[in-house]
């Protein structure tokens, strides 16, 4: 039998299978199901950040017409409560909401109005009034707070060797504090969720990342049981980790639809977007580097201060790139967290890497300059390919190849070491680059393969509870079962975001690809092995599916499958690398400036599909520039709310702000990852570019710009740094 | 949203006749319609007159073009005359915004855009603009993006328009239509107010009064002219700071200078000292900054835009001298 090359397998560049859905507008996202019935709730915030609810007025509201219930704390359903003081957030944590007259947070849920149209619910909203007993003690102010900094009890603190040794052995030493503020998630599409109540059971079409954690925290918070919740999420428009957790919208709109007794949606507004969803909390990270005068690193500590919420825990793992991504044997990482009336942050894009990298690649750019060396030579010479945190090798690390290769394809040569010597009128001109890596998990995955014959064609159904958040999920995971079935991707349809599919866990963390495309393997295999089994046919004989089909007397059959990491796995540390390359130009008298282009370099396994994986690493490099550029929620001082309350005064990117951007993926298959040799790319593209370009801009102008965003006023502020020639 | 009426107007007799002290006039939206859906403005009424006849650009009797209030932005910016006659106009015209808010918003209704501070879009806080009496947040708050000119303990917020900025620099008068149905011709620095005592009142506007043109002075500064706007990101950010810059250069000297800044004060802050100064100075470097110096010696900034006076004086002088050295 001849072997045909199959055009839409694992690797090939094929549009988006449900790119024309999205384009029609037909692929439903969670306010979107056509619910018979349904009404709108809309949530009301609190105008204070820390005291009690003295009165509730809801006479006004319940007076307009369509209004059909208020739901404030005097007449909430009882609802599971934490089971200790300040207990981790987690994927799967309860949610509950709208249970006592205290208020924790500016902007924290303190009522849901109910009404037949979203109009009447809004304006109702407005019409309950509350008063307040403001407390005047309100953590608010994070410099004023650091006194209540304690130590998380999670063994995150970690130390190898000896640093008071590294850095007495050290020739230099950079010590430097390097800030990165609250920023927002901000998906395109607004959480939200129609959820159902009917005698017990719970369906909730939801915006959701993981499903089967989402109806575990629903069952959780109702105590009721995980087989009467039905969690449905087909299609979700972004989430960067603000839709890993379940949100406190969807809770009230499943007790208000027992309440009501009608299906009931909620959309968080974006100013609600703000306050009730997660965050990425303020980080200010203490960095030391010791090194030898030939640049070998003798000592490297990263000391992280965040804030966490006074009811739940969460601690951005800040240092995890400073334990593994160099040769340095005296180590130390630390964490502290300072309990703030805020809500609680959780992980948004690479967690730790993002803000992380930013701190030990800008400390990095800052010790090269001291010594006088190539930043890129510096970061070669203490490559290592053993984890020394794990105390294990790495299954692959191309870290130098990336930083060779991008260095070739940017002009790497062509940089001036020297900052403010390369001009261009008005223009300072700078280099950057900056090493990233990112965490490669792979997760159990369950997935379900449904074939059925037609006029001898197969036809092949794919369904996993899996999630595609943007991502491409679904058309990776139709090249995958294209690839093991040997049919073509027209032929295949995948089914996702259902929770009454088997078990993933989810799209966050970058594992969402790895894992489903191996359980959807897993799933193919396992019908191919058992038609063949069933009719004695040797496992390396090769017969097609619809000869096989055919052979066991057969129109369809369905088999199931389950993925998870090997034993071999667990030997190994598992990271996707990077490099990334910047060229700045900053504007000598307005602090204005532009960057020109980006190159970036990733080894991160097999790459499933060119064009959605180019996407990825684009939209990452995206959310870095935005962290550089603009991005941040500033808490006012006073009140405790976040002045910046819109996408008009919290600034993303915009296109012209984004530079020239060349992707490049080294050819990698790392089969000890897992069979199909697949890492995660999710997150690789947002880890590092922050100092790519804020090492470009010292470069172009001296200037060390260590808190970010980076903006015109404090580039206009900033002096130069010592040693620097103006 | 709060429920209100809704009225389109055929005619400016209809439209003057609907206003009362609480209705709106409804232009391209941009601004009211935001401010309605944050509870910050409260109309119970509102008067849609996008059917009104003002739509053109005209020739007027000073020797320039009279805009119609209600063109867009966008189709005023792009006008070939305006382009060609007033090319700072378009300049700053075009470095508002983004190009969908441009397409819908109005020439009128861009004077009348009110301040972004966030203490005015938070009801929650305190702000004598929205709420007379409640104070002032940003006073001892948030103030970075806040005035350095001509503020009061009352208000510190800034205007936050473009368009107005460029007005300020080529001189312009604004006409309306009084509700007795007469019309009546206000200066263009004259239109935009300082905050004092009475800062919920932005402009110089009595109630139910409606702009229908604005009239530019001749054009003066179609050679040498630019708009700067310092800004966080490139498009779809108010300026942190912005300087409309026009020059007349005859024989070697100037002999008119049109400069004004945004993101200073409660209102575009011409710079006529500096303006003044020039006039007759050769341009040069030192010329420009001296008159930046001049032009910001009067700052009175808070600790946290510090940073403005600096950037102020940078952005005089860029703006002067691309203004000067552009190609004419």
């Amino acid at each position: 039998m001849t072997k045909t090359i199959n055009a839409s397998g694992v690797g090939n560049a094929i549009d988006r299978v449900e790119g024309h859905l999205k384009v029609m507008g037909k692929a439903k996202y969670a306010s979107e199901f056509p619910v018979e019935n349904k009404v709108y709730g809309q949530g009301i915030n609190s105008t204070i950040a820390k005291g009690e609810i003295i009165s509730i007025d809801t006479s006004e509201a319940e007076k307009l017409e369509g209004v059909l219930k208020v739901i404030t704390y005097k007449n909430a359903e009882k609802l599971k409560a934490f089971d200790e003081e300040r207990p981790e957030l987690a994927t799967d944590s309860i949610a509950p909401v709208l249970q006592s007259n205290k208020v924790h947070y500016y902007g924290e849920y303190v009522g849901l109005v109910v009404a037949e149209t979203f109009e009447q619910a809004q304006y109702a909203a407005r019409l309950v009034k509350f008063e307040y007993k403001k407390d005047s003690d309100a953590l608010i102010d994070f410099e004023k707070s650091k006194s209540k900094a304690y130590t998380p009890d999670n063994d995150s603190n970690y130390s190898r060797g000896n640093m008071k040794l590294g850095l007495s052995e050290a020739d230099m030493v950079v010590e430097q504090t390097y800030n990165t503020p609250i920023e927002h998630h901000h998906p395109m599409e607004l959480h939200a969720v129609i959820a159902a109540w009917d005698n017990g059971k719970v369906t909730a079409y939801a915006s959701q990342q993981i499903v089967e954690d989402a109806k575990i925290a629903i069952s959780g918070t109702f105590q009721i049981p995980k087989e009467d919740v039905r969690v449905i999420s087909a299609f979700v428009g972004g989430g960067f980790g603000s839709k890993l957790n379940l949100d406190r919208h969807v809770i009230m709109a499943v007790m208000a639809s027992k309440m009501v007794g009608r299906p009931v949606q909620v959309t968080v507004t974006r100013t609600q977007m703000f306050t009730n969803t997660n965050m990425r909390q303020q980080n200010e990270q203490k960095m030391r580097v010791g090194a030898k005068k030939d640049g070998t690193l003798t000592a490297l500590s990263h000391e992280t201060l965040s804030h966490t919420s006074i009811t739940q825990e969460y601690q951005e793992p800040c240092g995890m790139v400073s334990k593994m991504l160099y040769n340095v044997p005296n180590n130390e990482v630390t964490y502290k967290l300072i309990p703030m009336n805020l809500q609680t942050p959780f992980a948004m894009r690479a967690p730790g890497e993002a803000t992380g990298s930013f701190a030990l690649e800008s400390a990095m750019d800052e010790m090269a300059w001291k010594l006088k060396m190539d930043p890129l030579e510096f970061r070669i010479k203490n490559d290592t390919q053993t984890d020394l945190h794990e105390n294990r090798p790495f299954s692959s690390r191309l870290l130098v190849e990336c930083l060779r290769i991008g260095a070739d394809k940017f002009g790497w040569k062509d940089r001036k070491a020297e900052p403010r010597t390369n001009k261009k009128g008005n223009w300072l001109i700078g280099y950057g680059v900056s090493a990233a890596s990112r965490e490669a998990p792979y997760q159990k995955t369950h997935a379900k393969v449904i074939l059925e014959l037609e006029e001898d064609k197969i036809f092949a159904t794919i369904q996993m509870d899996a999630t595609d958040i943007g991502t491409g999920s679904y058309t990776i995971i139709a090249q995958t079962a294209s690839e093991y079935l040997k049919i073509p991707v027209e032929q295949v349809t995948v089914e996702l975001g259902d929770s009454d599919f088997p078990i993933t866990p989810g799209s966050g963390g970058s594992w969402g690809a790895a894992s489903y495309c191996n359980g959807a393997r897993a799933a193919c295999e396992n019908a191919i092995n058992t038609l063949k089994n069933n009719r004695n046919i040797k496992g390396d004989e090769e017969v097609t599916v619809s000869e096989l089909l055919k052979q066991n007397q057969l129109t369809k059959f369905e088999a199931e499958g389950m993925a998870e990491p090997s034993a071999e796995f667990k030997k190994y540390s598992i990271f996707s690398f990077g490099a990334n390359f910047s060229e700045v130009w900053v504007d000598k008298d307005t602090g204005m400036y532009r960057i020109k282009r980006m190159v970036n370099v990733g080894s991160a396994g097999k790459i499933l599909n060119p064009k959605t994986a180019y996407g990825q690493i684009i939209g990452g490099l995206t959310m870095g520039a935005g962290m550089v550029i603009a991005e941040q929620s500033r808490v006012e001082p006073n009140f405790g709310n976040f002045i910046t309350r819109s996408f008009a005064d919290y600034h993303v990117p915009v296109n012209l702000d984004m530079a020239n951007i060349d992707v490049i993926f080294l050819p990698e298959e790392d089969k000890i990852a897992n069979k199909m040799g697949i890492k995660g790319i999710g997150e690789l593209g947002i880890t590092s570019v922050a100092a790519s370009i804020s090492n470009a801009i010292f470069n172009a102008t001296g200037k060390r710009m260590r808190s970010l965003p980076i903006t015109p006023e404090k580039l206009i502020e900033a002096g130069l740094e010592e040693g620097v020639t103006a | 949203m709060r429920p209100f009426t809704y009225t389109s107007a055929t005619n400016k007799e209809q439209a003057l006749k609907a206003s009362t002290k609480t209705s709106h006039y409804l232009a391209g939206g941009t601004n009211l319609v935001d401010l309605m859906k944050e509870d910050v403005e409260r109309p119970d009424q509102l008067i849609d007159v996008n059917k009104l006849d003002y739509k053109k650009i005209t020739s007027n009797e000073k020797g320039g073009l009279s805009l119609g209030a209600m063109l867009s932005n966008a189709e005023t910016a792009n006008h070939p005359e305006i382009r060609t006659n007033y090319p700072l106009l378009s300049m700053a015209m075009l470095s508002a915004a983004s190009a969908q808010i441009r397409n819908m918003a109005s020439n009128g209704g861009n004077l009348l855009q009110r301040t972004r501070c966030p203490y005015f879009f938070e009801t929650s806080m305190p702000c004598n603009k929205r709420e007379p009496g409640s104070g002032c947040g940003a006073l001892k708050g948030m103030n970075a993006l806040h005035a350095i000119f001509g503020y009061s303990d009352n208000c510190i917020a800034t205007n936050p328009s473009d368009m107005n900025v460029a007005l300020a620099a080529i001189g312009a008068t604004v006409e309306v239509q009084k509700k007795d149905g007469s019309s009546r011709m206000i200066e263009f620095t004259d239109f935009h107010r300082l905050p004092g005592d009475k800062p919920e009142k932005d402009n110089t506007l009595e109630q139910g009064e409606l702009i229908t043109a604005i009239h530019l002075s001749k054009p003066e500064f179609s050679d040498h002219y630019y708009y700067l706007k310092i800004r966080e990101r490139s498009s779809y950010a108010f300026a942190l700071i912005s300087v409309a810059a026009g020059l007349q250069v005859k024989s070697g000297v100037i002999a008119k200078a049109g400069l004004a800044m945004g993101g200073v004060a409660h209102k575009p802050w011409k710079l006529s000292k500096a303006e003044e100064f020039l006039v007759g100075k050769k341009p040069n470097k030192s010329k420009f900054e001296a008159a930046a110096d001049l032009a910001m010696k009067d700052a009175k900034p808070f600790e946290a835009n510090k940073f403005k006076v600096e950037m102020g004086k940078n952005a005089i002088v860029r703006a002067l001298t691309q203004a000067y050295e552009r190609e004419a």
